[in-house]
């Protein structure tokens, strides 16, 4: 007789764990019992003739023997543990019994123990994102383009979904289940995903040029001349660092496919980092003129 | 002396039942469920936790039973630091009691 196995996808958020163990429980109640924990996928086997009570626990097994020894010796069965730290437990119900046989944490203080397991390290980490949200906030204020931004708006999700589910998750007795529940934690994982594809594909599409150019004296001048080109694969602000050094006033500039220039400077002593351009998508190349001597530096990115 | 801590529940009943000598996890919840007249539970997080955290205190320790035939093999132990942690505990609930007799 073959068994009759289905497979579920529901994902829970840590800090809504108690609603994975009811959803465990109705389950068993309709005849589907789960063999396998997950936490993105769980599998379940038909068989109605049994009806159990799940149990979950969270944290680093320091000795696995004795803990699996310390449930068993309760009627604990073990089922499995998924790669990070959920363990999951079943004992079978008899209704005859009171309901407190079905609870692990028998006191406040091995609940708080067992969340904090969770939530601190949580709390630390969405410390350290709300950290690096506030430096990437800074430097895209200052010098704004699109893969600081895409950086700056995953980091400040990521860390605001952390912190606030470590604050739910260390605070025992709160009722943790709330509307928008599934809506903040599929946000949490498209963010993610879709933020750090983001962030590669605009920081790989780039263009990133040091280059420099000079003569020594006024025998060997270099008037009108194109000399380096690059292209801008979308448009964004570009920044620019630029040194100039010439005994008479020298032109530096930035030329799109026409010709015409989008940013030109005529100085003879000039040294600026960071200067912002923008660019539209398409090629550009430098262009310089000069009379005497000169020295250029420059660097788009 | 250094004022202790409070003990939480499930702390000193394993404690208090292993005064007489030594158990195993599940003779603790038994006797704990009994002396306390089913008011005090220790479910098997709450145990596992406990005995962990009390054993890197140095209160119990393991001990393994060649006994034959014995089917729970793993049993707890008090220490002397132990005896003392749940001396300390009762004198402090013996005090709590006295001054709620004197008001």
């Amino acid at each position: 007789m073959s068994k009759d196995y289905k497979r579920s996808f529901k994902v829970y958020s840590a800090w809504n764990y108690q609603k994975e163990v009811e959803d465990l429980n109705k389950a068993s109640e309709e005849g589907w019992q789960l063999v396998k924990g997950g936490c993105f996928h769980s599998k379940f086997e038909k068989n109605p003739s049994v009806r159990y009570r799940y149990q979950l626990d969270f944290g680093k097994i320091d000795n696995m023997a004795r803990y699996l020894e310390t449930y068993r010796e309760q009627g604990w069965e073990y089922i499995n543990s998924t790669f990070n730290g959920w363990h999951y437990f079943r004992k079978i119900y008899d209704p005859s019994l009171p309901e407190e046989e079905y609870e692990i944490f028998t006191d406040r203080e091995s609940l708080h123990e067992m969340n904090s397991r969770w939530a601190r390290p949580a709390l630390a980490l969405g410390i350290i994102l709300g950290m690096f949200a506030i430096l990437s906030g800074i430097q895209t204020i200052r010098q704004p383009n699109l893969p600081r931004l895409v950086q700056t708006l995953m980091y400040v999700v990521e860390s605001a979904v952390l912190i606030r589910g470590g604050l739910l998750m260390s605070r025992p007795g709160t009722s943790r289940s709330r509307r928008g529940d599934g809506a903040l934690l599929a946000a949490f994982f498209i963010v993610l995903i879709a933020g750090l594809a983001a962030f590669f594909y605009f920081s790989d599409r780039r263009p990133y040029m040091e280059t420099e150019q000079s003569a020594a004296s006024i025998d060997q001048p270099i008037e009108n001349s194109d000399w380096n080109d690059f292209t801008v694969q979308y448009t964004d602000n570009y920044y620019l660092d630029l040194v100039l050094e010439s005994e008479e006033p020298m032109t530096f500039a930035i030329l799109d496919d026409q010709g015409t220039p989008v940013y030109q400077k005529t100085e003879k002593s000039f040294d600026e980092e960071g200067i912002r351009v923008r660019l539209e998508k398409g090629h550009y190349s430098l262009f310089m003129s000069a009379e005497t001597g000169f020295h250029v530096s420059c660097r788009i990115e | 002396m250094k004022r202790s801590e409070p003990m939480s529940e499930s702390y000193y009943y394993i404690l208090l039942c292993l005064a007489k000598g030594a158990n195993h996890g599940y003779g603790i919840m038994q006797m704990t469920e009994k002396l306390s007249q089913g008011d005090v539970k220790i479910g098997s997080g709450t145990m596992y936790g406990a005995t962990s955290n009390m054993m890197k205190k140095g209160w119990i320790r393991e001990i393994i039973s060649d006994e034959p035939g014995v089917e729970r093999r793993r049993q707890y132990q008090l220490t002397e630091e132990g005896r003392l942690a749940l001396r300390t505990e009762i004198e402090r609930l013996k005090r709590m009691l006295e001054n709620a007799e004197e008001v």
